[in-house]
């Protein structure tokens, strides 16, 4: 086994008993939020109209009448092993709630980054190209503007502008990949837009400096010296050099999508993973709001796991520090 | 580019502004077409057979707010489950949308001198959704579990006001006999209770009853979904061949999915929100609710347990001014428990006994000791716009005696546990809501009651509460229930505020939509305009 491959698979192995360690903390805070926080599932389910022996009775079909330190360590038993039980509330498999509005959320994000790279990349290229000009201007004001905009305000305007001016968008109707992807991708597009647009001002801005940067170092002075091409030097030296950067702040990008798309699918009124965390929380729901935030910070973990390998690849250094 | 802008803001606003006003101009009309309801709470049916051209087929969506919690008519407590149930179950009895109670998959009913036996005779012709016919078998088993009797129970009701049942048995002929522990002449509109077939156990997952829709299906946090019951006994009902409710995020993202035609029927607006709907393609109905808004004073806690402290918060609010600001004028002032929705259980004579007095407000609370007034902690559940701006309007009003509320928004979850449950407060803003029974609405009164979050307490009002189900004689009864509502006021047991008007939204493709004056959403008499 050669030297750098042992280093790797070292640095992998820290890292990875890194994101062990961050999820037990992450589920462990969730459970001491829950502690503290007042309400109880079957009171919540059944109104103030129950009388206290439906209640009772009610807690313990939920599986309710234990204490809540004795159901967290059975959920933990049971997370760490892949199985995240049951939901108190649904009575149903919380994989299964969250499976079932993956691909909402999913969908959503991931058209979301589509247009953050489709849009960002080539404006950042282009203002980068001539900073000063009347095109970067333009370009920067915008991007600071909508950079200042949180997405759920942007999506009321969204929403105003498409489905009250327009008429070329209907709220709250989401159309499932398997009757027709075209639809589902449709259904999804204005509220992807909401939360791209400010992350595709972020993106802009740092790869538009990364560029800038890159352009005006000292390598790329003493190439074009050589006599190299505009083109080669931008394509082979400051593109690779700038995407060091754009790896980071990529996944940034992605883990706020994430948690962007959580709020907005509640102002679109559309049934992903926000509305059942806001379902979960709202029912004090242990076993899925633990579970939700467990797989939501297992995806945001992982993230941050392949991102800092890959920029590890790509830039060496990273390893050695 | 900031002219065109501005141009298109102003648009906006002047857009927005039309259709308040014309919401505003409209309303009104519509309010008295559906009826208001009159001091004996009769409301004018908007019956379906006012139209001869009756048009079958089509579908409605219904929005609502919450997530169902359960399909099983005998543990189905919260108001969202029981108005949507109304469609798959029937009980002996059933509401109608003037709060009248009529015989349903009973025939009639016989009620013994000393109200301890009730015997039902048992209608004919009807059939379960799964095809059974309907038998005595059916009635005394659904009533058995729903009073907690079946021999798999452990004895407690599920229906906890049935729990003083002793024993439900088939008679000779057919008909049905409901003993009871000891009399009581207050149970019959508890038969509303749903009916399921002999031996069934698996409502919560397969709903099964004998309701105008039966159940199609639930996909959680989306919609569940109803479709017609062709075998339905009351011929010619219903109308549409599917129901669909739909569960909305809230309700802003409710009504406007209702704007945009997602939704045709959406329940429980504000006055502000409805009168944001375009009138052209909305009406709105209205009913009285039978809700008591109420400003709960926890009588346990200093200074509040001061009756005269109590008396002086009455006088200091101005009961028109909140109907106005939170309901924009669509409610009915309360100056006590009950609403008048509830017809002769109300004591007219109580109506207008507090009116805004400043001055003898401020006398009282001098005389209790507080002539600057004091401090005061209102928590009221954030998700309820109405009652978070009536608190806000209080501590307008109330500082003028020298009361300083402060507001605390907490969340429904915790409202229940540390507010109804817990009492752990000291004043609150909530909708009392009740069935639609005057024994049920002042029961909380029971110093022992576990709805009692108030913490009243009087011994007269206890014997009272203990005196009036052994009574058969109605007018008696309704003697007993003025008693207990002239105690209430003159003990200031809280700040009594309004009935809110129920306003639902109903898109102008449908017909035959009634509002009750309880948590029902009738489907049967809705049909689709041609």
């Amino acid at each position: 086994m050669s030297l750098n491959t042992r280093q790797n698979l070292k640095y992998a192995g820290l890292k990875f008993i890194e994101l062990i360690a961050t999820l037990f903390v992450v589920s462990f805070l969730t459970f001491a939020a829950f502690s503290i926080i007042p309400g109880d599932t079957a009171q919540i389910m059944l109104g103030p109209n129950a009388s206290p022996e439906q209640v009772a009775r009610l807690r313990t079909e939920l599986g309710l009448d234990q204490p809540l330190p004795v159901r967290y360590i059975t959920w933990v038993a049971g997370a760490f092993t892949g199985n995240l039980g049951d939901s108190s509330s649904f009575k149903v498999p919380v994989i299964s709630l969250i499976a079932q509005r993956l691909p909402v959320t999913l969908g959503m994000s991931i058209l979301a980054l589509i247009m953050v790279i489709a849009v960002s990349y080539p404006l950042s290229v282009f203002s980068a190209r001539r900073p000063g000009r009347i095109g970067d201007t333009i370009c920067s004001i915008l991007g600071h503007v909508l950079f200042a905009i949180p997405p759920f305000v942007l999506s009321l305007l969204l929403i105003v502008l498409a489905s009250g001016v327009l008429h070329i968008f209907t709220m709250g109707k989401y159309a499932p990949p398997e009757k027709g992807f075209g639809n589902y991708i449709a259904s999804l597009a204005l509220p992807a837009f909401a939360i791209a647009l400010p992350k595709i001002a972020m993106t802009f801005k740092f790869m538009r400096s990364a560029i800038i940067e890159q352009n005006a170092s000292e390598y790329v002075k003493t190439e074009r010296s050589h006599g190299l091409s505009e083109a080669r030097i931008f394509l082979r030296h400051v593109l690779p050099n700038s995407n060091v950067s754009s790896i980071t702040i990529i996944t940034l990008v992605l883990s706020d999508i994430l948690g962007g798309s959580l709020i907005v699918e509640q102002v679109f009124n559309l049934p992903g993973l926000g509305r059942l965390l806001l379902t979960a929380i709202d029912r004090r729901d242990f076993p899925l709001m633990s579970g939700m935030i467990f797989y939501l910070a297992l995806i945001t973990v992982i993230l941050y796991f392949v991102s800092d390998i890959l920029a590890s690849i790509a830039d060496p250094r990273i390893r050695l520090k | 580019m900031s002219k065109a802008f501005k141009k298109a803001v102003s648009a906006i606003l002047g857009l927005t502004l039309c259709a308040g006003m014309c919401a505003c101009n409209q309303t009104q009309p519509g309010t008295s077409a559906s009826g208001e309801p009159d001091a004996s709470g009769a409301v004018e049916a908007s019956g379906a057979d006012a139209d001869t051209d009756a048009v079958y087929g089509g579908e409605a969506v219904v929005g609502i707010t919450q997530e169902p919690s359960s399909f099983d008519p005998h543990t189905a407590v919260a108001a969202g489950d029981k108005e949507l149930i109304f469609n798959i179950y029937e009980g002996l009895y059933k509401f109608d949308s003037t709060g009248t109670l009529n015989p349903c998959l009973a025939t009639d009913c016989e009620i013994s001198e000393d109200s301890s036996v009730y015997t039902f005779t048992i209608r004919e012709g009807v059939t379960f959704h799964n095809g059974d016919t309907l038998d005595a078998d059916d009635v005394v088993y659904s009533l058995k579990r729903a009073a907690g009797l079946l021999d798999s129970q452990d004895g407690t009701a599920l229906v906890t006001e049935l729990d003083c049942i002793k024993d439900v048995e088939k008679s000779d002929d057919g008909k049905v006999v409901v003993t009871l522990e000891s009399g009581n002449s207050e149970l019959l509109s508890y038969f509303t209770t749903g009916i399921i077939p002999d031996g069934y156990d698996n409502c919560e997952a397969a709903p099964v009853g004998t309701g105008p829709f039966m159940f199609d299906s639930y996909t959680i946090g989306e919609n569940v979904t109803l479709v017609k019951n062709p075998n339905y006994w009351q011929d010619g009902l219903p109308y549409l061949d599917t129901v669909t409710f739909k569960i909305c995020a809230d309700m802003d993202s409710g009504l406007l999915e209702l704007q945009n035609g997602n939704i045709d029927i959406f329940p429980y607006l504000d006055s502000i929100r409805a009168e944001q709907l375009d009138t052209t393609q909305f009406t709105i109905e209205s009913n009285g609710s039978n809700m008591v808004q109420i400003f709960a004073l926890n009588n346990a806690v200093a200074p509040l347990d001061d009756a005269r402290v109590r008396e002086a918060i009455n006088l200091a609010i101005n009961r028109e001014d909140i109907i106005e600001v939170t309901m924009g004028g669509a409610g009915v002032e309360l100056t006590t428990a009950m609403s008048p929705a509830m017809g002769s259980y109300y004591d007219t004579s109580l109506d207008g006994t507090y009116s805004q007095n400043i001055d003898e407000a401020k006398a009282l609370l001098a005389e209790a000791g507080y002539p600057d007034g004091f401090e005061l902690t209102v928590t009221v559940p954030s998700n309820y716009l109405v009652h978070v701006n009536t608190a806000v309007e209080l501590a307008s009003e109330l500082s003028a005696v020298g009361i300083d509320l402060e507001i605390e928004q907490v969340d429904w979850a915790t409202w229940l546990e540390s507010v109804y449950t817990n009492r752990e407060y000291e004043s609150t803003v909530i909708c009392l809501t009740s069935d639609y029974a005057p024994y049920d609405v002042l029961q909380r009164y029971a110093s022992d009651s576990s709805d009692n979050f108030i913490n009243y307490s009087n011994s007269e009002v206890d014997e009272l509460l203990a005196e009036i189900p052994t009574l058969a004689d109605t007018e008696a009864k309704t003697e007993l229930y003025h008693q207990i509502l002239n105690i209430l006021v003159e003990d200031n047991a809280s700040c009594y505020i309004q009935d809110p008007t129920t306003l639902t939204a109903v898109s102008v493709r449908l017909t035959g939509y009634s509002v009750y004056p309880m948590y029902v959403q009738d489907m049967s008499q809705v049909k689709v305009v041609e």
